[in-house]
C-alpha cells in the first residue's frame, strides 16, 4: 500500500483568521448590492453543505453521491414543518437536520459492511428515492413538482430578516460555528477514528475502534450538516421545488468537496467559493455548468487529488523549502 | 396488455443486461467500477443515429462502425483516464469520481452537439411487426431482444472457448499470475474496456430505435444496470443478464400494474434492498468485505 503522499495542512495563523471574519462581517454593511449578497450567502451554505459531505467522504472516506437528500431533507423538513405547522423556523431548521441525522445513522447502518464503490452506488439509490418520495408521496404537502412556496422568514424578538443583507449575517453566523465544529470534530478522537477508518477500516476495527458506529455517525453528522445548509437556503429563497434537489446538486457538492480538497478545513470553503461564482457567471449557459463540473472532477482526479487546498499547501511548503534552502524533499513521503 | 408489458419488459431487461455485463465485466477485469457505461450507451446511440440518419448508412453497417469506435473509445478510456490514476498509485475511489465526471462530460458534450431534444430513430424495417396474441410487437423490439441475447451468448463464447476470452478471465482472476503465463495484462485490460464499452454502445443502438435518442437516456439506464449487476451478484457476468432481465421484469409490470411513476421507486428500493440485504445478488459475488 502506498503511502499516502504527505500534503503539509494549510493552517491559517489565528490572527489572519480573525481578519478573515472581521472583513467577511463587514462586507454587509460596506457592499450594497443585493446580488452580492445573495453569491455571499449561497457560498455560505454551500460551503456548511460542502462541509458535511467532506466529514463524510474526506476524512471517514465514505463516498456519498446522493447527498442532495439530505439537503432536500434540511430544506423541506424546515419549510413544512415552520409553514405548515406553525413552528419557529429556528427550531424547524434544527428539527429537520436532527431529522436528517437520524436518517442518515439509520441508512448508514446496514450499509457500513460494503465496499466503497458499492456505498457509491448505494447512495446515488438514495438519492434518487427521497426525490421520488418528493415527488410523488404526499403530494398536498410537499407540492410535488409545482414546488413549496411560501417560506417562512427567520426572526428574532420582533425583527425580521427581510432581504439578503440581512440574512447574509444569519449564513456568515452559522458558516462560522459549523466550520468551528468541524474544526472540533476532526482534531477529536472521533475525527481520528474517522481518518483511522478512511485509512483503513480493517486496521481500525483492529484497533478496537467500532467500525460500522462510527461509520453510521460520520454520515450522521454529515447530514445534519447538508440538512441545514438545505434549510438555510429554503429559508432564504422562499421556494423550494425537487428540482434543486436531483442529481446534478449531489455532483456539485462532490465536485465542491473535490475542487476544493477534501479532508481539509479550507477545501469545502474554496470548493463552494470557487463553484458558485462560477455557476453565477456562467448563468445564461445552463448545460456548460454540468459539463464545467465534469472537466474539474476529471482535472483535478488526474492531477491534484488533493484539489485547491493541496495545491496551495504543497506552493506553501516548496516556498518554505526554498527559503530554507534545504532539501526539495522534506514535503514528499518519508 | 399483458403481451405489450411482457414485450416491453423483455426488451429493456435485455438492455439492462447488456450494461449490467459491461459493469460486472470492468469489475471483473479490474475491480474497479465504470459510473460512465449509461452515458456511453448514449454516446453509441447517438453515433448510430448520425452514421444511420445523418449519413444515411443502412442499418447494419451503423451497427457495426459504432460498434468499432465504441470498442476504441473504450480502450482509449482506459489507456488515457484510468490507467494514469492507477499508475499514479491512486485510490480506486479516484476511478470512481473520474468515471463520474467522464460520464457528466459525455452527457453534456451530447446536449451541446445534439441539443436535448428526443430524435426518433427512421424506421429499419419495412414491416410493420409481429403479431403476437393480438398486440402488435415491433421489429424494433424484436431485433433489441435478439440482438441483445446474440451478443450475450457471443460473450460467453468469447470468454470461454477463445484463447484471448480464457487470457482475459486469468487475468481477472490474478493478474501477476497471468502475466507470469505469457498473458499481456495491459492488453486484456484495455480490452475490457473496450469490450464493456462497445457492449454499451450496441445497447444504445438498440434502444435508440425503441425509445428514440435523447442526451439523458444514458443516466436512468446506467444506474438500473447498476441494478442489473447486483441483483444478479456484481462481477458475474450471467448474473447481469439475469439480473437485467429480473429487473425489466420488475420494472415493467410495476408500471404497468402500480403506476409510472412507482416504476422508478420501485426500481431503486430494489437496489438499495439488495444492496443491503443481499449485496452478493443471486450468484453469491463477493463484495462485502472493507
Amino acid at each position: 500500500m502506498k503511502v499516502q503522499r504527505n500534503q503539509s495542512k494549510l493552517k491559517l495563523r489565528p490572527m489572519a483568521l480573525l481578519l478573515v471574519i472581521a472583513v467577511v462581517l463587514i462586507l454587509p454593511q460596506v457592499i450594497k448590492s443585493t446580488y452580492f449578497m445573495l453569491v455571499l450567502c449561497l457560498c455560505g451554505i454551500y460551503t456548511i453543505a460542502t462541509a458535511g459531505l467532506d466529514i463524510n467522504f474526506g476524512y471517514a472516506g465514505q463516498i456519498s453521491l446522493g447527498h442532495a437528500a439530505f439537503y432536500a431533507i434540511g430544506a423541506y423538513g424546515s419549510a413544512i414543518l415552520s409553514k405548515l405547522a406553525g413552528i419557529n423556523p429556528w427550531i424547524t431548521m434544527l428539527l429537520a437536520s436532527a431529522f436528517a441525522a437520524v436518517v442518515g445513522f439509520l441508512f448508514a447502518l446496514p450499509i457500513s459492511k460494503l465496499k466503497f464503490m458499492f456505498l457509491s452506488l448505494v447512495t446515488t439509490g438514495f438519492g434518487e428515492i427521497v426525490y421520488q418520495i418528493i415527488v410523488n408521496f404526499w403530494p398536498d404537502i410537499t407540492g410535488s413538482t409545482s414546488g413549496f412556496k411560501g417560506i417562512p422568514k427567520l426572526g428574532i424578538a420582533g425583527f425580521v430578516f427581510k432581504d439578503r443583507h440581512d440574512y447574509a449575517y444569519i449564513v456568515i453566523f452559522c458558516t462560522i460555528l459549523f466550520l468551528l465544529a468541524k474544526y472540533c470534530i476532526v482534531n477529536s478522537r472521533i475525527g481520528r477514528a474517522f481518518i483511522a477508518i478512511r485509512e483503513s477500516a480493517e486496521a481500525a476495527g483492529a484497533m478496537g475502534i467500532n467500525v460500522t458506529y462510527y461509520k453510521a455517525m460520520s454520515f450522521s453528522i454529515s447530514a445534519f450538516y447538508t440538512a441545514f445548509a438545505g434549510a438555510l437556503y429554503g429559508h432564504m429563497v422562499g421556494f423550494i421545488s425537487p428540482e434543486t434537489f436531483k442529481r446534478p446538486q449531489s455532483i456539485m457538492l462532490l465536485t465542491m468537496a473535490l475542487l476544493g480538497g477534501r479532508g481539509t478545513m479550507l477545501g469545502p470553503v474554496i470548493g463552494s467559493l470557487i463553484l458558485v461564482v462560477l455557476t453565477e457567471s456562467v448563468q445564461m449557459f445552463g448545460q456548460y455548468q454540468q459539463l464545467i463540473y465534469g472537466f474539474f472532477i476529471i482535472i483535478v482526479v488526474l492531477f491534484m487529488p488533493g484539489g485547491l487546498a493541496g495545491v496551495l499547501a504543497s506552493a506553501k511548503a516548496a516556498a518554505q523549502n526554498l527559503r530554507i534552502g534545504g532539501n526539495a524533499d522534506a514535503v514528499g513521503d518519508q | 396488455m399483458f403481451i405489450n408489458l411482457l414485450t416491453g419488459a423483455i426488451v429493456i431487461g435485455g438492455i439492462y443486461g447488456l450494461i449490467g455485463l459491461g459493469y460486472s465485466l470492468i469489475y471483473r477485469a479490474s475491480g474497479l467500477m465504470s459510473f460512465a457505461q449509461g452515458d456511453l450507451l448514449m454516446i453509441g446511440a447517438f453515433i448510430g443515429l448520425t452514421l444511420f440518419k445523418t449519413m444515411g448508412l443502412p442499418y447494419a453497417v451503423s451497427v457495426a462502425i459504432s460498434f468499432l469506435l465504441m470498442f476504441l473509445l473504450g480502450i482509449a478510456l482506459e489507456k488515457f483516464a484510468i490507467r494514469p490514476i492507477l499508475n499514479k498509485g491512486g485510490k480506486a475511489i479516484n476511478v470512481v469520481l473520474i468515471t463520474i465526471g467522464i460520464s457528466i462530460v459525455l452527457q453534456n458534450i451530447a446536449v451541446v452537439t445534439f441539443s436535448a431534444d428526443v430524435q426518433m430513430f427512421p424506421s429499419i424495417f419495412k414491416s410493420a411487426g409481429l403479431n403476437v396474441g393480438g398486440f402488435i410487437v415491433s421489429p424494433e423490439s424484436i431485433l433489441s431482444i435478439c440482438v441483445a441475447l446474440v451478443c450475450m451468448v457471443l460473450l460467453h463464447l468469447f470468454m470461454a472457448k477463445t484463447r484471448l476470452g480464457t487470457a482475459m478471465r486469468a487475468a481477472a482472476q490474478d493478474e501477476t499470475a497471468a502475466s507470469a503465463y505469457g498473458v499481456n495484462v495491459s492488453l486484456v485490460k484495455g480490452l475490457t474496456w473496450g469490450i464493456a464499452t462497445a457492449l454499451a454502445g450496441i445497447a444504445g443502438l438498440l434502444i435508440g430505435p425503441v425509445y428514440g435518442v435523447y442526451s439523458s437516456m444514458g443516466t436512468s439506464i446506467g444506474l438500473k444496470g447498476f441494478a442489473a449487476a447486483v441483483i444478479g451478484g456484481y462481477g458475474d457476468m450471467y448474473g447481469a443478464i439475469l439480473g437485467g432481465f429480473a429487473l425489466g421484469m420488475i420494472e415493467t409490470f410495476a408500471g404497468g400494474y402500480i403506476s409510472s411513476q412507482a416504476k422508478e421507486f420501485v426500481v431503486f428500493l430494489v437496489l438499495i434492498l439488495f444492496l443491503v440485504v443481499k449485496p452478493s445478488g443471486f450468484f453469491n459475488a463477493k463484495i462485502i468485505e472493507d
